[in-house]
């Protein structure tokens, strides 16, 4: 049975491996930028978060249900002649299918693609019990030749490129193919694979959703294999994981309407097959089929339960949350994934292949959000895989050093302050009197070198602001500055810029000094308690009811205030309100100025050409896309536009520290874009973007200047529009 | 939406998905079409289960005039040889170019599965906007007794290797449909 390494260090060993696999770089590449481009495509003319959200409540309210619609399923599948089991373990479902296959006197199966099946590794148990299983989908039949798992949900052969399907058929078939002759591979599969339908006495297909009400599975495929597999054989076995059930017609069509567009980027599979109970089968008993589903739990109903967890069971198995992740992008879903692949993948190898497999995956997330913007049942995975890091932590036998310092210091802001300033009297032998480290010392590896590192400040932003803003005489919006610790500690000038661009505009900026970091890195680090805490001194620093707006110029802190504050303390009375008053007044440097002061065009020539980064916790936290554009070009810029603007940079705060790798190779194909726009200049809206993004240029002794767009604004005489009240 | 919309987008969506849609004026038409068609790929077979009467006759006529061998049923005994499946289909869905089939009857699964081609006759009244027009008529079928309902929408298709489109995977290579006007 298939482990993947729970100890870090050897885990990303095997991610280096991979990412130094040009083959599986390139293939994943094409098969990503295909994927991604036909999935935009279909949703073009519909609202798909809209479809994704009433997915997500279907399935949602089906969940406390499970066991009843079980219930009526059997009734009504065993009403048209099917039989109905249920396994509780992974085990007993491989078990109770070769006991059926035992009964029936069957030597040979043949198999269409059932994830389920994967996940009991049902194929080597039949086999160790002397039964023939031939795999008949074409990229299962691939990897079943090669002896390998899949990589993929929908598309389980994807990591190879089509020599090496060619040789594999040279060598198991014989013969002298043409790898280039993708048909005649396609062809081979078509030949082989109809004998082995025409002598088989059982099928297995996997299920996309099984009605209650009527006792009616679906299945959704495109080769025509299952439709050859549930037909020809004698006997056909369902296996489905009690997820599966849906109470009605209504979900199941909702399903099939979202599923082909999001998972494969068509409009619809080429075949969606409905059967319900013993069909003519003239080979079956009686000229019927014996026909058996078996529904397997292996933990989901207790998922089921879970009021955080359960969510995950909303999961339809259409793989995009693999196919938009930076990282399978770049290392694929052997090595992003157990048997589950991508964002679901992390969650659920710990609830159906346990802790050990999980431990080192699970913290493999940038937290980008990706995952969850494109999830055809909205699931929020980036959370649910920081939660399933978070249990994980939670049975260590005791907690890493670093979270141990980080909760420790992030709960005493004063402790945590004076750190950072002294922080710079330690960094300046480093920096050579430079603004930037280039070689890091040597605790921490050569790994760490893709990017070089900021010095921190000499003064602190929250020293120089009582000299930097003047009151203003008749204030139109009271403001008040959220700065995180990047900003006040790192890059003080960004927010200097933005002192520039509002002054004289009606805007009362404050700048409470009691608040400290948002929060956001220990969340990411598993620690919620510290999370919480370090809210309520924000909550208490700075009052949301004083002010019209809370702004942000980092777009992690504000997504974090955002989102995640209300959920932090929602039991707790009192500070569960204020914290949604907090959220709702939070607003990002960008939209603020584009959208609540406007500004006025500058006029003239047109400046130096420059691209822009869109930080995640801005385009997907915060949903801002327009704005932060408009104000480029409306700043005289030469804008040049790249296709992954709103992809990650690879930093994710800890994530960067952890596996510098990837966090590296994800950098890296950002600013291979970004150079080959010919920018001069390059802008985020966020200090944590603009800290990766310079220091990655830095090393590639870049002539690219990296600004925040505060920065780059001010620097063009950008100016809000003058108050017209 | 009229008829002449349905139409148009129905052979649209079917077209993107590799099929063809051709109208026939009446089932001889359609039955011309299938036989030329299977000559012209050099076929020696078509498999016509689930028609009767003056259909399956002039099926059976076409068929002999051209040196065709035409199997109607028992088509597992036959199964290796089938070139032309030539079926009904019940419904077709605009929105997406699919068939609706109801596929309780065996011969007609094997047919429209293990055929090279599929030619399918589709009765342009038959034709709905999109898969939530027909939520009635499948519920209903769902409620008595077995059923196997099969949506098809072009042949077979994979991207398994390297994600570059392959027809004929393991079903019909290619879909052919037949809209025939509704008054025949
Ligand atoms: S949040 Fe980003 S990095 Fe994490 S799983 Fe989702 S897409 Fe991948
Ligand atoms: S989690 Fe969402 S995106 Fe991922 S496979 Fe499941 S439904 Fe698809």
């Amino acid at each position: 049975m298939k482990t993947t390494p729970s100890d870090l260090k050897q885990y990303r060993a095997q991610l280096k491996d991979a990412l130094g696999n040009e083959f599986l770089g390139k293939t994943l590449e094409t098969f990503t930028d295909i994927i991604c481009q036909r999935r935009d495509t279909c949703f073009e003319n519909m609202d798909f978060a809209a479809l994704a959200a009433e997915v997500g409540r279907m399935k949602d309210a089906a969940l406390p249900r499970l066991m009843e619609l079980y219930a009526q399923f059997k009734e009504q599948a065993e009403a048209a002649g099917a039989q109905v089991h249920f396994a509780a373990t992974a085990a007993e479902a491989n078990r109770i299918i070769a006991g059926i296959a035992e009964q029936a006197s069957v030597k040979k199966i043949v198999k269409s693609k059932s994830m389920t099946s994967e996940e009991t590794f049902l194929n080597p148990h039949l086999e160790g019990e002397g039964f023939k299983v031939v795999e008949t989908d074409l990229g299962e039949w691939i990897i079943q030749l090669r002896g390998e798992g899949p990589s993929h949900m929908i598309a389980p052969a994807i990591h190879l490129s089509r020599q090496e399907v060619a040789e594999l058929f040279n060598r198991v078939i014989g013969g002298d193919r043409d790898p280039d002759d993708i048909a005649g591979l396609v062809q081979v599969a078509r030949e082989q694979l109809r004998q082995e339908y025409l002598s088989a006495d059982m099928g297995i297909s996997g299920v996309n959703f099984a009605i209650a009400d009527s006792g009616t599975m679906g299945l959704v495929t495109n080769e025509g294999n299952a439709r050859l597999v549930t037909t020809l054989p004698r006997v056909h076995v369902a296996l489905a994981g009690l997820d599966k059930l849906v109470p009605d017609l209504d979900t199941a069509l909702k399903i099939v309407r979202i599923l082909p567009r999001n998972g494969a980027g068509q409009i619809i599979s080429n075949y969606v097959t409905w059967i319900r109970g013993a069909n003519e089968c003239a080979t079956g008993p009686e000229g019927k089929k014996e026909i058996h589903f078996v529904f397997l739990d292996n933990g989901r109903l207790a998922l089921a339960a879970d009021p955080v967890f359960g969510e995950a069971l909303r999961c339809i198995r259409c793989g995009h949350c693999a196919n938009v992740c930076p990282i399978y992008d770049k290392v694929g879903g052997h090595n992003y994934g157990h048997v589950y692949i991508g964002a679901i993948g992390l969650i659920l190898t710990y609830f159906y292949h346990g802790r050990e497999n999980a431990r080192a995956l699970v913290k493999n997330c940038l937290n980008c959000q990706a995952c969850k913007a494109n999830c055809a049942a909205s699931i929020d995975l980036p959370r649910l895989i920081k939660k399933t890091a978070g249990l994980i932590l939670d049975q260590e036998p005791r907690r890493p050093a670093k979270n141990q310092l980080l909760a420790h210091v992030l709960k005493n802001r004063k402790l945590f302050h004076f750190i950072l300033r002294n922080a710079y009297l330690a960094q300046k032998p480093l920096a050579k009197g430079d603004k930037v480290i280039r070689h890091l010392p040597s605790f921490f590896g050569p790994e760490h070198g893709f990017r070089s590192l900021p010095v921190v400040a000499r003064r602190p932003l929250r020293e120089r602001w009582p000299a930097l803003v003047t009151a203003e005489a008749s204030p139109r919006h009271r403001v008040a500055l959220f700065g995180g610790c990047l900003i006040d500690f790192v890059y003080p000038e960004q927010a200097e810029a933005l002192v520039g661009l509002v002054k004289g505009r009606g805007v009362q900026l404050d700048y409470p000094l009691a608040q400290t970091c948002c929060g956001l890195p220990a969340q990411m680090m598993c620690e919620e308690d510290t999370a919480r805490e370090v809210a309520r001194q924000n909550l208490g620093a700075l009052d949301p009811a004083k002010y019209d707006y809370i702004l942000t110029l980092c777009a992690s802190c504000g997504s974090h205030l955002k989102e995640n504050l209300p959920k932090l303390l929602a039991g707790d009375p009192g500070l569960a309100a204020k914290a949604r008053q907090m959220a709702d007044k939070v607003i990002d440097f960008s939209s603020f100025m584009n959208d609540v002061l406007g500004v006025e065009p500058t006029q003239g020539e047109t400046g130096p050409k420059l691209a822009y980064h869109a930080p995640c916790h801005l385009c997907r936290g915060l949903d801002v896309h327009r704005a932060p554009r408009d104000l480029i070009q409306a700043a005289g810029y030469d804008y040049a536009p790249y296709a992954d603007e709103e992809v990650c940079c690879g930093f994710g705060g800890s994530y960067s520290l952890e596996f510098p790798e990837m966090s590296a190779a994800i950098l890296g194909h950002k600013l291979d874009q970004v150079e080959a726009t010919g920018a001069e200049i390059l802008v985020s809206d966020c200090p944590g973007c603009v800290l990766q993004l310079s220091g990655g240029l830095d090393q590639r002794d870049s002539p690219i200047e990296v600004l925040h767009i505060a920065e780059a604004l001010a620097r063009a005489g950008l100016k809000p529009a003058p108050d017209k009240s | 939406m009229t008829q002449p919309a349905l139409i148009e987008e129905f052979t649209e969506r079917a077209e993107g998905l590799s099929a063809s849609v051709a109208p026939a004026p009446d089932l001889a038409a359609a039955v011309e079409y299938a036989v030329k068609l299977t000559l012209e790929m050099g076929g020696t077979t078509l498999a016509a289960p689930g028609w009767e009467g003056d259909d399956l006759a002039a099926i059976e006529a076409a068929c002999a005039s051209a040196g065709l061998e035409l199997f109607s049923s028992d088509l597992r005994a036959v199964a290796d040889n089938i070139f032309c499946g030539f079926t009904q289909a019940d419904w077709g869905i605009a929105e997406t170019g699919t068939l609706v089939i109801d596929s309780r009857s065996e011969d007609l699964r094997l047919a429209t599965m293990l055929a090279e081609v599929h030619v399918a006759v589709l009765l342009r009244g038959n034709l709905r906007p999109n898969q939530e027009a027909l939520h009635d008529e499948m519920d209903a079928l769902f409620k008595k007794g077995p059923a196997y309902l099969a949506f098809i929408s072009g042949p077979s298709r994979t991207g398994d290797i390297e994600m570059v489109l392959t027809l004929g995977a393991h079903g019909p290579r290619q879909v052919h449909v037949m809209l025939l006007e509704d008054a025949s």
